[in-house]
């Protein structure tokens, strides 16, 4: 069986709870509650395992080495390999678990955030940066699969500490009562002294953070900066704000320097303490060197599963910062709502927007030619119901039904409509619903054959992230494919042709218009070619239809003959 | 997909000697400061060792060993502040200096590298690798030199102590050697192989959001978030890899490192029986030994995330040494046969000669001859996949080309250094970025020094001037402030464009955001503006062709058809047939 993070996921892909961070974390963690069980299982085992081998060195000095006993000594020492073996399977079989949740739920957030990403849709690029969400996904699934994975690590510390409190409550009461009061005490003190140092580096992590937005800016826009010489500008600009972030990390550094001294200092006057009280009872004969040997032992180990402890902590901390971003981006709603019941839209409806005066009836080959290129997004935005309007389909109004149903029966392509990486065929036709065949279809009609001819594989080549490795003119028709291949009921295309040649844009409308007979196509462009071939023209100025006819009529008034004409003025 | 490259072990050895030698000094002080706290910190087990021996033989002197103790854990504790804030200070020189020539190397990469690599593998390298870089220079590389320094000195003591107990340290060796190697032979790939996958499933994943509105409008919701299942898929299974190899390298390590600290107790309780040793001895050997298997813990727990960060190093190394080799190429350029002086050209003449050029597999520009004269309005046009963007992309210097020569003047662009060749031609293209960052921001990237009135100007040459003014030219731009539509980023890479001021312009498609008035209009201004400049353009709308005093017919990669507007439509060839469908079929009045 290949191992895959999914087998270690149990949340449905859907919709987790995420209306308090504790409440996603609490979901999160009941995804992974096996790993989750047994890596705390081998943590507290490994502490335990690690907590006895102080006192076994004590008792081996004890009976072996001052006894001058050689068997005791051989008995004893390998009591503390076996320990040592014993704490180094299950340290790994610790750390086996620990992969499991924290890597497994890492991922697990990164496939929610891509997940709602893509469910938030049109609404993600008006409330929420790129970057933004990248951060979300990048940056912040460690901590939270972090902080899951420390509770192993915090209980085995707990398990620890508990542990040899046990063995010196045993050995001597006066000193478990020293390491029973001291321990928490260092604890609090230690996270006193700790809190303004996170705080300065979170603050240094977040202008690090802004420094890598401006190193990704860079991925897109080196190709502008290339064409006007603007690379040594921009670096210097990057190299201002990396010393800003370099002299912060510094202050901070020296801070964490500081606490860092007085973390050694305490723990070792702590240490100190214990072997002072030890060496007490020693001379009044109440304690055995090997026992004061394995108190030393203890005072030194014991900052290990303090540590472990504190660390938990602040890893359940930084989690819960990570869980409460994640949180609230997943509950971000899109800004549509279905409409009520999310009636289904009618099959081969009429589409008319009453604000500007546009009708489609179902069937028709539509031209809109538009005196503003602003009114094009609107009207569009309008027609394919990604805005609040009151648009209707077969007179029904679009905000009553349902929008995955609108987007089935509607679909508008526009010149910014992104292509995605991945095989090409795959990128043109990803439901597979047309195939090969269909695929080849729609490339006659788009003219695009000649692309998938020159890529090295055809429809298996690979294209790009956001089809780089093609024109602008060839990515235009890659769209058009695409959409040909989607094939809705209602196609409303966006200037389809303007990156085309015009002998290509000709053919291109002609081939268009026979193979969308039967169904509604509605081109917003300005090319006589285009609309020279529609059932139908508008012409808008300011957002409203003010003119309708066929085009060679529509010629006859001045300002659309203007508009669509390309009739060299003089210059 | 062709990743950028990533540089060799050796190479990343050979940068990271460099980067020591660099700074010997401020090595030397942390390094200085380090050797005194783990000085500091042995003589602690020391003295507990005597402390031992006395209460053992009923010696009461607890008090003051205590004391002298605590002093050495003061003298300690403020070395180890000072050894600590210096290699702090040290590694953010450090790393400052390398994310600063990662993003300069970058900005010199040939375009088609970056192009062809996406810009997942560009990200994850300039937020992941300089991250995992930071972390560990921050943390692990001090933290190594404190270590290591502690064993050394640790040993020594052992050595004072009785050379004798220094025997059972060497047990480990045996078992921690070979298996350190094995790990350390194959632990490089894996991580190398983490990191490129992880890039992938973030390349999948900032692609989901860049493309959200196409993911709603085709209903593509369950074919994204498989496509990212998939990666992620790949990217878990590489680190489970990684996991693999800890899993066989950990135990084994933490069973070698704990055999001194057994053996130390089983010799030790035999030299002290045949009386080689003393109690303390033995005692403080114990203490030492103990310490000593936390420390090559540490040690190792650090080994693995530098292994991490040198192959974050690696990946940021090798896009500096690929820009570092095109450099190269740059200088040693010339052959002497282009440096050849042509007859009666002015230095802003350009010239294409004999340029063959394609990307992946095939020649996409055959043999082709073009002298475009200073001052001229050249237009490109020809079908769409002729040919018009590659040419464009040669005569403005962004790609050399396969065989074949573009002269300015008499000079191969290949030959004049890039910054002094911006200046004298720029290209702008239908893509637009804009930055992150304010009007005035986006504009000064073209000339830093550009006064207020020269702003106003360029804005106003590119009919923006209305809105940016409005909006205020120092807010900001982009997501979640000001989002500019397609059509004003254009006009904003425009006026960058009328800022930088060159001499020679190529526009590829660069108005056809704009609606065709304003298009035409910006056109002519943009030659009118300074009278001389060369102007080529690519252009689909066939006004620019018309304007232009020249135009250029491309077909299938090669020129077929070179004269004036007028000329050209006479003579009834391609450009004709062009110009009659661009009017509409049979519609032209």
């Amino acid at each position: 069986m290949k191992p895959s993070y999914q087998s270690f996921v149990g949340l449905s892909p859907t919709s987790p709870d995420v209306s308090t961070p504790r409440r996603f974390m609490l979901r999160l963690a009941v995804g992974v509650r096996t790993p989750i069980a047994l890596g705390v299982a081998y943590g507290i085992l490994t502490m335990l395992a690690r907590s006895f081998v102080p006192i076994v060195t004590g008792i081996a000095i004890d009976q072996g080495i001052l006894k001058r006993d050689q068997r005791a000594l051989l008995v004893w020492g390998a009591v503390m390999f076996g320990l040592v073996v014993f704490q180094a399977v299950t340290t790994t079989l610790q750390e086996r678990c620990d992969f499991a949740t924290n890597i497994g739920t890492s991922y697990r957030v990164m496939q929610l955030v891509g997940t709602r990403s893509a469910e938030l849709g049109a609404t993600l690029r008006k409330r929420v940066s790129t970057g933004e969400v990248v951060n979300l996904g990048i940056g912040d699934i460690t901590p939270i699969g972090q902080a899951l994975a420390a509770t192993s690590r915090g209980l085995g510390g707990v398990a620890a500490i508990v542990g040899v409190a046990v063995i010196m409550l045993i050995s001597a009461w006066q000193l478990a009562l020293t390491v029973l009061i001291g321990v928490p005490a260092l604890v609090w003190l230690l996270t006193r002294i700790l809190t303004p140092v996170r705080r300065k580096q979170r603050a240094v992590r977040q202008r690090q953070g802004e420094l890598a937005a401006v190193a990704v800016d860079i991925a897109g826009g080196l190709r502008v900066l290339r064409g006007i010489g603007g690379e040594e500008h921009y670096a210097q600009r990057f190299r201002d704000k990396s010393q800003s972030v370099r002299h912060a990390s510094v202050e901070a550094a020296g801070l964490q320097a500081r606490a860092a001294a007085a973390r050694t200092i305490l723990n070792g006057l702590f240490s100190t303490a214990v072997v002072w009280l030890g060496a007490h009872l020693v001379l009044s004969g109440e304690l055995q060197v090997g026992q004061l040997v394995a108190f030393y032992g203890y005072a030194v180990f014991l900052a290990t599963p303090l540590r472990w402890m504190t660390d938990s902590i602040e890893y359940l901390a930084q989690g819960q910062v990570s869980a409460e971003r994640v949180s609230r981006f997943l509950a971000l709603e899109r800004d549509l709502p279905d409409g009520p019941a999310g009636r289904p839209a009618q099959e081969r409806a009429e589409l008319a927007d009453p604000e500007s005066g546009l009708v489609f009836p179902f069937g028709s080959f539509m031209g809109v030619a538009c005196t503003l290129p602003d009114d094009v997004a609107t009207l569009a935005d309008r027609l394919g119901r990604y805005t609040e309007s009151e648009v209707t389909l077969a007179a029904v109004p679009a905000a009553e039904l349902s929008l995955a149903n609108v987007r089935e029966r509607v679909l508008v392509v526009g010149n910014d409509d992104y292509l995605f990486a991945g095989t090409l065929g795959d990128g043109l036709d990803p439901t597979g619903r047309a195939g090969t065949q269909g695929v080849m279809r729609a490339a006659e009609i788009a003219s695009a054959l000649d692309i998938i001819e020159a890529l090295p594989g055809g429809l298996g080549g690979e294209s790009q992230a956001a089809g780089r490795n093609f024109s602008g003119g060839e990515r235009q028709r890659l769209r058009l494919l695409r959409a040909l291949v989607a094939d809705p009921d209602i196609l409303v295309l966006l200037e389809p042709t303007s990156a085309l040649d015009a002998l290509t844009e000709t053919s291109v409308a002609g081939r268009l218009r026979e193979s969308r007979a039967g169904k509604t196509t509605v081109v917003f462009t300005t090319s006589p070619a285009v609309l020279g071939l529609a059932d139908g023209v508008w012409y808008v100025e300011d957002g409203k239809a003010v003119a309708s006819g066929a085009h060679s009529a529509l010629l006859a008034d001045e300002r659309y003959k203007a508009l669509v004409t390309r009739e060299a003025d003089t210059a | 997909m062709t990743a950028l490259p990533v540089a060799s072990s050796k190479a990343v050895r050979r940068y990271a000697r460099t980067v020591v030698l660099k700074h010997p000094k401020e090595l030397a002080v942390a390094l200085a400061l380090q050797a005194l706290t783990a000085a500091c910190a042995l003589v602690i087990p020391w003295l507990l060792g005597d402390l031992v021996q006395q209460v053992q033989s009923g010696v009461n002197r607890v008090t003051a060993m205590i004391l002298l103790i605590f002093g050495f854990l003061l003298l300690q504790g403020a070395t180890l502040w000072l050894a600590n804030y210096y290699a702090a200070k040290l590694a953010e020189k450090v790393v400052a200096e390398l994310r600063e020539d990662f993003v300069r190397d970058v900005l010199r990469l040939p375009l088609s590298t970056v192009e062809s690599a996406g810009v997942g593998d560009l990200v994850s390298r300039s937020t992941r690798d300089v991250d995992a870089l930071t972390q560990a220079a921050r943390t692990n590389v001090p933290s190594t030199l404190v270590t290591a320094t502690t064993i050394v000195v640790l040993l020594g003591a052992l050595l004072l102590v009785r050379w004798l107990m220094i025997i059972p340290c060497l047990l480990a060796i045996p078992l921690l050697w070979p298996n350190t190697r094995r790990y350390l032979s194959r632990s490089r790939d894996g991580y190398l192989r983490e990191r490129a996958s992880y890039a992938k499933a973030t390349e999948s994943l900032a692609e989901t959001i860049s493309g959200s509105r196409t993911v709603e409008a085709l209903s593509l919701v369950s074919w994204r978030s498989l496509r990212l299942r998939d990666d992620i898929d790949v990217s878990y299974r590489a680190e489970r890899y990684t996991l693999g190899l800890r899993s066989v390298f950990l135990p084994i390590t933490d069973t070698a490192i704990a055999i001194p600290t057994v053996a130390t107790v089983i010799l030790g309780g035999y030299f002290y029986d045949r009386g080689w040793v003393s109690l303390a001895g033995v005692t403080a050997a114990t203490l030492y030994t103990q310490q000593l298997a936390s420390l090559i813990d540490v040690l190792l727990f650090n080994q693995d995330k530098i292994q991490v960060a040198g192959a974050a190093v690696a990946r940021l190394r090798g896009v500096s040494e690929s820009a570092e080799g095109t450099a190269g190429a740059h200088v040693d350029g010339p052959s002497p046969s282009h440096a050849r002086v042509t007859a009666e050209r002015s230095p802003r003449d350009l010239e294409i000669r004999n340029v063959n050029h394609g990307y992946v597999a095939h020649d996409v520009l055959h043999d082709v001859n073009l002298v475009v004269r200073e001052g001229e309005r050249l237009a490109i046009v020809g079908r769409s996949g002729a040919g018009k963007t590659t040419l464009g992309r040669l005569i403005a210097g962004i790609d050399p080309p396969r065989s074949g020569a573009v002269l300015l003047g008499a000079v191969p662009l290949t030959d004049i250094p890039r910054p002094e060749l911006r200046a004298q031609i720029a290209l702008v293209t239908q893509e637009y970025h804009v930055f992150d960052g304010s009007v005035r921001d986006n504009l000064l990237l073209a000339k830093p020094d550009a006064a207020e009135s020269e702003l106003r100007q360029c804005l106003e040459a590119v009919a923006a001037w209305d809105w940016a003014s409005e909006l205020g030219l120092d807010a900001r731009l982009g997501p979640g402030a000001h989002e500019p539509t397609p059509a004003q980023a254009q006009q904003i890479s425009l006026a960058r464009l009328l800022l930088s001021d060159p001499h020679t312009l190529v526009l590829d498609e660069a108005t056809s955001l704009l609606n065709p008035q304003l298009a035409r209009d910006l056109e002519r201004s943009l030659a009118a503006v300074k009278s001389g400049r060369t102007v080529i353009s690519v252009a689909h709308r066939l006004h620019t062709a018309h304007d232009a005093q020249r135009v250029v017919v491309m077909e299938a990669g090669r020129i077929v058809e070179d004269g004036s507007h007028e000329d050209l439509l006479a003579a009834r060839g391609t450009y004709a047939a062009l110009w009659n469908s661009w009017h509409g079929v049979g519609a032209s009045a």
